[in-house]
Formats: C-alpha cells, sequence, structure tokens
C-alpha cells in the first residue's frame, strides 16, 4: 500500500495541477532554506567547540554574555562564544525564516489566509523577543 | 577526559536513542546535562530547546522535499504551538526549579508507562475523504488542510492540544512531539507518517519561540549547548542510517528502565534531596 503524501490532491484538472505545482515548488524553496540555515548554524557551532577545545575553555566555565555590538570582533579574534553566539542566532532565526518565505509565497498565490497565519506567527515569535528583552 | 567531549559524546547517545525511538533529542538532554554534569535545570531546558531546533531543521527539510510533512497544516498549528511556547517561555521563568523537576519526571513516566503499554488500535485516517477532482482554489479552508487520502477533523481539538504542546516545550525543553504526534494522528485524522513529519516541521518552531526567551534572558549558556547540538546533530543521523539495523524491542525495555531510574533522580531533584 502506497503512503500517502502531504500536499498534493488526489486527482487534478489542469487548474489544481498547477496549484499542486506551486506548492511542490513552495516546499522545496521552504526545505533548502532549512537545510541550508540548519547547515550554516552547525558549522558555525562546530567551528566554535573546535576553538573551545583548542583554547581549553570547558561548557562548565561562564561564557560571555551575548553582546551582539562585540560579536564581529568575536569573530574577527577566533573567539569561540562569537562563533558559537553566531551559530546559536543563525539556528533560531531559520524556522522563523522557515515561515516568512512560507508566508510570502502564500501571499504571491494569493492564498490570504495561510499569508495571514504565517504573519501572525511571526509576531507571536516577535512578541516573544520584545517580552524577553523587557524582563532580562 | 574533557568535558566538552564528554558532553558531545552524550549529546550523540541522545541523537541516536532519541532518533531510534522517535522522541527527540530533548526529554535525554536535561537529564544529560542536569544529573549528569550538574547543569542547573533551566539551563539545561535552553540548551535541549536548540537540540531540539537542530533536529527539527534537519529533518523537516528532507520530509518536505519528500512532500510527506503537511506544510498547510504544520504552519496553521504552529500559530498555537507558538502562543503556548510564548506563554510557557515566560512561566518557566517564574517557577521553581524543583517544580521544573516536578514537572520534567512526571513526563518521563508518562513515557515510560507509553513505551511498555501495548498500542490500541487508533482511528483510521478518512480514506474516502480526498478531493477528487475539486479544484483547491474553490475548496474550504479545512480541504486546504487536508492532503490526498485524508480529511482533517477536528481542527479546534488539535489547536488546544498544540497549545498544550507548546506550553509543555518551553517548560520541559521538550519539542512537544509527544502531544503532537497523537492530536494530529488519533484527534485530527491524519496518517501517522504524515502526522510524525508534520511533528517534526512545527516542533521548530515550537522551540524557538521559547528558545529566543531563554537566549535574551540568559538561559542558553553557548558553551554547554555548542557540543552537546553538535553530539546531537550527528547522533540524530546516525540513528537514522541504523534504526533498520536494530532490535527496537530490545531498546524500548532498556530505554524504559533508563526513563524511570531518570525520573527516580529528577524526582529526589524536585524533593530537595540532592
Amino acid at each position: 500500500m502506497s503512503e500517502p503524501r502531504a500536499g498534493t490532491t488526489g486527482q487534478a484538472g489542469p487548474e489544481t495541477q498547477d496549484t499542486a505545482a506551486r506548492a511542490a515548488g513552495l516546499e522545496g524553496s521552504v526545505a533548502r532554506l532549512l537545510r541550508v540555515g540548519t547547515y550554516t548554524a552547525i558549522g558555525l557551532i562546530v567551528v566554535g567547540v573546535a576553538l573551545m577545545l583548542a583554547t581549553g575553555r570547558s561548557p562548565l566555565d561562564l561564557a560571555p554574555a551575548l553582546a551582539p555590538e562585540r560579536l564581529f570582533d568575536d569573530l574577527i579574534r577566533l573567539q569561540p562564544a562569537g562563533f558559537l553566539w553566531l551559530g546559536m542566532i543563525v539556528l533560531l532565526l531559520t524556522p522563523a525564516a522557515r515561515v516568512a518565505l512560507g508566508g510570502i509565497g502564500y501571499a504571491r498565490a494569493g492564498d490570504r489566509p495561510m499569508a495571514l497565519i504565517a504573519a501572525l506567527v511571526l509576531v507571536v515569535i516577535t512578541t516573544g523577543v520584545v517580552l524577553g528583552i523587557q524582563g532580562a | 577526559m574533557d568535558v566538552a567531549v564528554l558532553m558531545l559524546v552524550g549529546g550523540v547517545g541522545a541523537g541516536i536513542f532519541g532518533s531510534l525511538l522517535g522522541l527527540g533529542g530533548g526529554l535525554l538532554i536535561v537529564p544529560l546535562l542536569t544529573l549528569g554534569f550538574h547543569l542547573p535545570l533551566r539551563e539545561a531546558i535552553g540548551v535541549s530547546l536548540v537540540c531540539v531546533i537542530v533536529t527539527s531543521g534537519a529533518s523537516a527539510g528532507i520530509f518536505l522535499e519528500r512532500r510527506v510533512a503537511n506544510l498547510r497544516l504544520g504552519m496553521t498549528l504552529e500559530l498555537f504551538t507558538a502562543t503556548g511556547a510564548l506563554l510557557g517561555g515566560l512561566i518557566a521563568f517564574l517557577l521553581d526549579e524543583r517544580v521544573l523537576a516536578g514537572l520534567f519526571s512526571a513526563l518521563l513516566i508518562y513515557v515510560a508507562v507509553s513505551m511498555i503499554r501495548p498500542r490500541t488500535a487508533v482511528a483510521s485516517p478518512d480514506a474516502d475523504a480526498r478531493l477528487d477532482g475539486e479544484s483547491l482554489e474553490r475548496a474550504t479552508f479545512m480541504d486546504r488542510l487536508s492532503g490526498p487520502g485524508y480529511r482533517v477533523h477536528r481542527l479546534r481539538a488539535g489547536i488546544v492540544g498544540s497549545v498544550g504542546a507548546g506550553v509543555a516545550s518551553a517548560l520541559l525543553g521538550i519539542g512537544g512531539g509527544l502531544i503532537k504526534v497523537p492530536v494530529l494522528h488519533v484527534v485530527m485524522g491524519v496518517p501517522l507518517r504524515v502526522a510524525t513529519a508534520t511533528s517534526n516541521l512545527v516542533i521548530g518552531i515550537t522551540a524557538s519561540t521559547s528558545a529566543w526567551i531563554y537566549l535574551i534572558r540568559g538561559g542558553i549558556d553557548p558553551y554547554a549547548a555548542g557540543p552537546t547540538a553538535v553530539g546531537v546533530f550527528v547522533g540524530a543521523s546516525i540513528g537514522s542510517r541504523i534504526a533498520h539495523r536494530v532490535d527496537l524491542r530490545a531498546l524500548r525495555v532498556l530505554f524504559t528502565v533508563v526513563l524511570l531510574y531518570t525520573a527516580f533522580q529528577m524526582l529526589r531533584r524536585a524533593a530537595g534531596v540532592q
């Protein structure tokens, strides 16, 4: 018995085929974004861990707090915390970027409810960031 | 041995176990870091959320390319899991660590019991409910959320379950798949394979929403998160490759014992014994 697949219709007229093709294109773009974002983040984190090992830093040591204004300097000076923080930020941004890309794709396809849902998800994430900053 | 290497190896183990048993790494990372490396519980939860995003990001892309995950349904439920995660992330910083340890212990016991309990039959997907010959442009919102061979049911119940999964994820550092998969499959009538893949996609947003709060409030230590995340990434990759060669029944029994022992240790922590 074949496994059901998501996001396509069973029978298809020309209109439906076009919609299915658009959905497949969007899902492919979203998948590529997820892969690039995750692998970039892991790459940065691997460099950070390698620098940790090379400089004898322990995971139990107190790491410097995240300071965006210092991030570039830390990267230039090959500080492990710089690579680790940047990796974490890229990692945390990737799901939100995926939602944004999905929302743009749905908006272009004229699917207003899905575009609105994507926008609302981004609003919730942004609210979390703002409340996090206020409570920090 | 260097603590960073030990943490990396622990992450590999958690990634392999999580991948083989379909549990994700979160359930194992928190006890590993708190009981094994004596990290504060809240910090361990923050690190675990990072690991959850890593595993979700790596596998969700594959599920989407294979067209197994339902992006439309996933994005709809994400609105509610993200809302739950936002609430949970804020609550987590108000709760005493001993309360969190007690909640985590209850979760471990629940999962251990679920693993040894015989599987009950679940509602089969509505195979006749496909959108045969119907244009998506004219379909209702619920039709659009459905896929070939199944129709999505009980969206409201799915929304409630998604909010709960989001809260649990943020409080305990898990992906929430333990809640999302049964909700999608049993309650909403989504085939198990699609439910698992879609849950994996949703987990990324759920975990990242609360992870931002943890990161900004100093709940994520990059020195601890780095080696663990790399380990989980490697472990999950290994697990997915060896899954077909492993006797999962024996592994389940072993894992149940590990979970119950860990639950006991977490209960001691909750009671202030450790």
